[in-house]
């Protein structure tokens, strides 16, 4: 049994999902799966995954969990024959659910806390695409309170608010040198914005589940954001300090999901996303005080729609103990020409996989295991004539305490 | 249960940190492909010896692109590159004996203080003026300030006997005997397996940096060491005896260089009492003036009265006093005298003997079977301003990143740049792969 444990964590496909700068890790039982949730009510993270899967919920339940996120990417120069990496500190996007219903009610409420986005990029000092980033720290944290109906035992809807705050962090350096050093620019602000998800679940028949789900877009916007300037001291009143503003898309997502169980121990999941990222077309700051050089900026970013597929799978060992695994394959919204150091995006393949462990009645512990691969990828950004090849591994362990009641 | 339950965990969790190892990218290697590195020998002016800022100094000296080069040839096979350095601390001396530029708050004859160059010392460091082949030589940075193309192949072209004018002072300090030593004799005698010749301007330049009231433009025709033709024709002789490969540089359009292009032509902003005024005092040249933006007005021995305005193609030049121009009446009352001016005619001569040295130098590149770098070509991209890794380089003066103090020679970025483009000629011809310089790691004009 060890051995076949061991065989399954290292040869499973389980998947993960971060796609531009979005990081899909919002339950781990689903992370595990290949990040499928769409059509399936394993647990309280239907809260983000399927509101409508909520009411099917069998138990009230609590669950928190986190997922240290460990990025690590590679740039190499095919011109000056040099490489760069990157030294990204850990991040740690969370979850936090709490699902309550009467029992006799058909509806369930909810409140979901959690991490849409979520991530820090930091390049090596002194690297070659230090002009267009040094480091980018980009957090935020969604808040959602969700009503689910369980219109029948076939039937289920439900319904999010979504508040998020984020905070943005940006940092690169200023070809403006006093001989020693380059001048440097540092953008922080805080963000926020709305939005809502919603969502169907429907089980026509025992070993079928379905769910369609839509995320709307949120515009998280930066609006009295601070921009510091490091310059040569003759040049400080040409880079003046002070606010700015900027705002940033996250996409509008739509998903289909089914779950299928061919055998009673066995679930497979499987889910198609399409995500709008055709949304994000410029990354712009608005300065408060402009000069010759400190005008506003526009970068064009022209990202384009995109899709993810996934797949998963769960199997019941024991009635207290599962293992899971799955698979995903994510399209780059990012084209030709427009990739950059803040997200040196590239299609990947997600391998996913984890286990569950119910320790008592009430207590759940889920643990996942991600691991990303970008596609090697060789582009020119069109806006600073930077040519770069960059390769990319995120690896994602994760783990969640569930208390049901 | 329980425990493969943690054991599976303790295992995921050691994949995980397992798997945060590094991606992996294989790097190119820098191949030299049918060239021979071993020994680099570069030919040329100014630009080849990293002057800059109005100076020959130290920290110029080390960024040439000649010696960004070598460093770059060092790692395919290249060998010892030697520069005539002068000291670590000297303010260094350009060839109107001056101190470098730095940028410096100077105030004005109107009181207004604002950044602009000025010598970083009352004179320049003419101590640096003896010969220094016998202690440090010989050199493989043959890059003498000053230097034309018909110079190269002068014997004793450092002779102080041949007195002030007509002897080089920085050749003269680094030949291997400044009497009898061409430049190109120097470089011969290093026996070459590769070089760079990047030489031409200064026939030009030198004549174009006094207005046309100085020097001539030399001819295409003439015997070596006076028609510019037969001097290059003998200096790849020369360099290629031994079996060298080489590249040559085509001569860049100099007035596009911020020296000829910073000095607006109708920088003369008047108010409506002093454009009647001057429309008063030149009413028997009629010529008008009115509120706001005017061109300047300037000596012309062929306008009638000597006089007129200038036009909006000429150039008024970066040496022009500007305190004159602002409180003198200079280009108003005072039309602005002939050293300070390129006019159409000029520009003209320039142009047409920049294209006759750049036909020949082409072809010389395939008689010999050399590499080519159009690096006037690039000069010309770079006017409306080029971005390279997120740096904007244009040919603005100071601002523009590319150009020094001076107007002419190049800063740190603007010789990396420069060095690419020859790296990326030497890559097609020579089918190798030397790697570029990553021109992040150069500044432009330094600020203080």
């Amino acid at each position: 049994m060890k051995k076949l444990l061991i065989i399954l964590i290292f040869l499973s496909p389980l998947l993960v999902q971060a796609q531009g700068f979005q990081v899909n890790l919002q339950g781990q039982k689903q992370q595990s799966m290949g990040g499928t949730g769409t059509g399936t009510a394993l647990d309280e993270a239907s809260i983000f995954f399927n509101p409508g899967a909520v009411s099917h919920l069998e138990k009230n339940g609590v669950s928190v969990g986190i997922s240290p996120t460990i990025a690590n990417s590679t740039f190499e120069s095919s011109e000056s024959q040099s490489q760069a990496r990157t030294n990204s500190p850990v991040s740690t996007p969370f979850t936090g659910y709490a699902v309550f219903g009467q029992e006799e009610s058909k509806f369930k409420f909810g409140l979901g806390v959690y991490t849409p986005f979520g991530s820090t990029i930091k390049w090596e000092d002194e690297w070659k695409g230090r002009f267009l980033l040094t480091k980018l720290q980009l957090f935020s944290v969604f808040i959602q309170p969700t009503v689910s109906y369980k219109i029948s035992d076939k039937i289920g809807i439900g319904a999010g608010f979504v508040y998020g705050i984020g905070k943005i962090d940006l940092r690169r350096d200023i070809p403006a040198s006093d001989g020693t050093s380059d001048g440097s620019a540092k953008l922080t602000g805080n963000a926020s914005g709305i939005g809502f998800n919603a969502g169907i679940y429907l089980k026509p028949i025992e070993k079928l589940s379905i769910g369609i789900t839509y995320r709307s877009q949120v515009n998280m916007k930066v609006n009295n954001g601070n921009a510091e300037f490091t310059v040569p001291s003759t040049l400080s009143s040409t880079f003046p300090n002070g606010a700015f503003s900027s705002s940033l898309p996250l996409p509008q997502v739509i998903s289909i999901g089914v779950g299928v169980t061919p055998i009673e121990k066995l679930l497979i999941t499987a889910d198609v996303n399409f995500i709008g990222w055709s949304a994000y077309k410029e990354l712009s700051f608005d300065y408060e005080n402009n000069t010759s050089k400190l005008e506003d900026t526009k970068s064009a970013r022209n990202y384009k729609n995109t899709f993810a597929f996934r797949l998963g799978g769960q199997y019941s060992i024991k009635e207290n103990f599962r293992v899971r695994a799955g698979i995903a394959y994510q399209l780059t919204p990012v084209r030709d020409g427009y990739v950059t150091p803040e997200v040196p995006d590239a299609n990947k393949i997600s391998y996913t996989a984890g286990i569950g462990y119910k320790f008592a009645d009430k207590l759940t512990v889920d643990a996942s295991f991600t691991f990303e691969d970008f596609a090697k990828r060789t582009d020119t950004n069109k806006e600073a004539n930077f040519s770069a090849t960059y390769k990319t591994y995120i690896a994602i362990p994760g783990i969640s305490l569930t208390y049901n009641f | 249960m329980k425990k493969i339950f943690f054991r599976t965990l303790y295992i995921a969790v050691a994949i995980s940190i397992a798997v945060a190892c590094k991606p992996k990218l294989e790097t190119p290697s820098a191949d030299k492909g049918s060239l021979d590195l071993t020994t680099y020998v570069a030919v040329g002016n100014s630009i080849t010896s990293g002057y800059a800022d109005n100076a020959l100094y130290n920290a110029g000296q080390k960024v040439s692109f000649a010696k960004l080069l070598s460093e770059q040839f060092q790692l395919a096979g290249g060998g010892a590159f030697n520069v005539p350095y002068v000291g670590v601390n000297s303010v260094g001396i350009g060839s109107t004996r001056g101190a470098r530029l730095g940028l410096t708050y100077v105030t004005d004859c109107k009181g207004v203080t604002s950044l602009s160059p000025k010598p970083i010392a009352a004179s320049g460091d003419a101590t640096i003026f003896v010969p220094i082949y016998a202690a440090d030589g010989p050199f493989h940075n043959i890059g003498v300030p000053g230097a034309k193309a018909i110079h190269v192949v002068v014997p004793g072209y450092g002779n102080p006997a041949n007195g002030a004018g007509n002897y080089n002072p920085f050749f003269y300090r680094m030949a291997s005997a400044p009497i009898t030593a061409s430049m190109l004799s120097d470089a011969v005698a290093l026996n070459p397996t590769f070089f760079t010749l990047f030489i031409g301007n200064n026939d030009v330049l030198l004549y174009a940096l006094s207005g046309g009231a100085q020097d001539v433009i030399t001819p295409s025709a003439g015997s070596p060491g006076v028609g510019f033709d037969a001097s290059v024709d003998a200096t790849l002789a020369g360099l290629t005896a031994g079996g060298a490969k080489g590249i040559i540089g085509t001569v860049p359009d100099i007035t596009s260089l911020p020296y000829f292009t910073t000095v607006p032509y109708n920088g003369l902003v008047l108010d409506a009492t002093q454009a009647a005024g001057l429309t008063a005092a030149y009413s028997s040249f009629g010529i008008t003036f009115h509120e706001g933006a005017n061109a300047f007005m300037i000596q012309d021995a062929a306008a009638p009265g000597g006089i007129r305005q200038i036009t909006s193609s000429e150039h008024v030049l970066l040496s022009v006093p500007q305190d004159s121009l602002k409180c003198k009446g200079w280009g108003s009352t005072k039309p602005i005298t002939t050293q300070y001016v390129l006019t159409t005619a000029e520009i003209t001569s320039i142009n047409n003997a920049t294209t006759a040295y750049n036909v020949k130098l082409r072809s010389a590149a395939t008689v010999f079977d050399l590499a080519f770098v159009d690096v006037n070509a690039f000069l010309k991209s770079a006017i409306t301003g080029l971005t390279f890794d997120g740096i904007n380089v244009s040919t603005t003066f100071v601002s523009g990143g590319a150009f020094s103090l001076d107007g002419v020679h190049l800063t740190p970025l603007g010789n990396a740049l420069l060095a690419n483009q020859f790296i990326q000629s030497i890559n097609a011809k020579y089918g190798s792969t030397l790697p570029e310089l990553d021109v992040t790691k150069y500044h432009g004009v330094v600020f203080p």
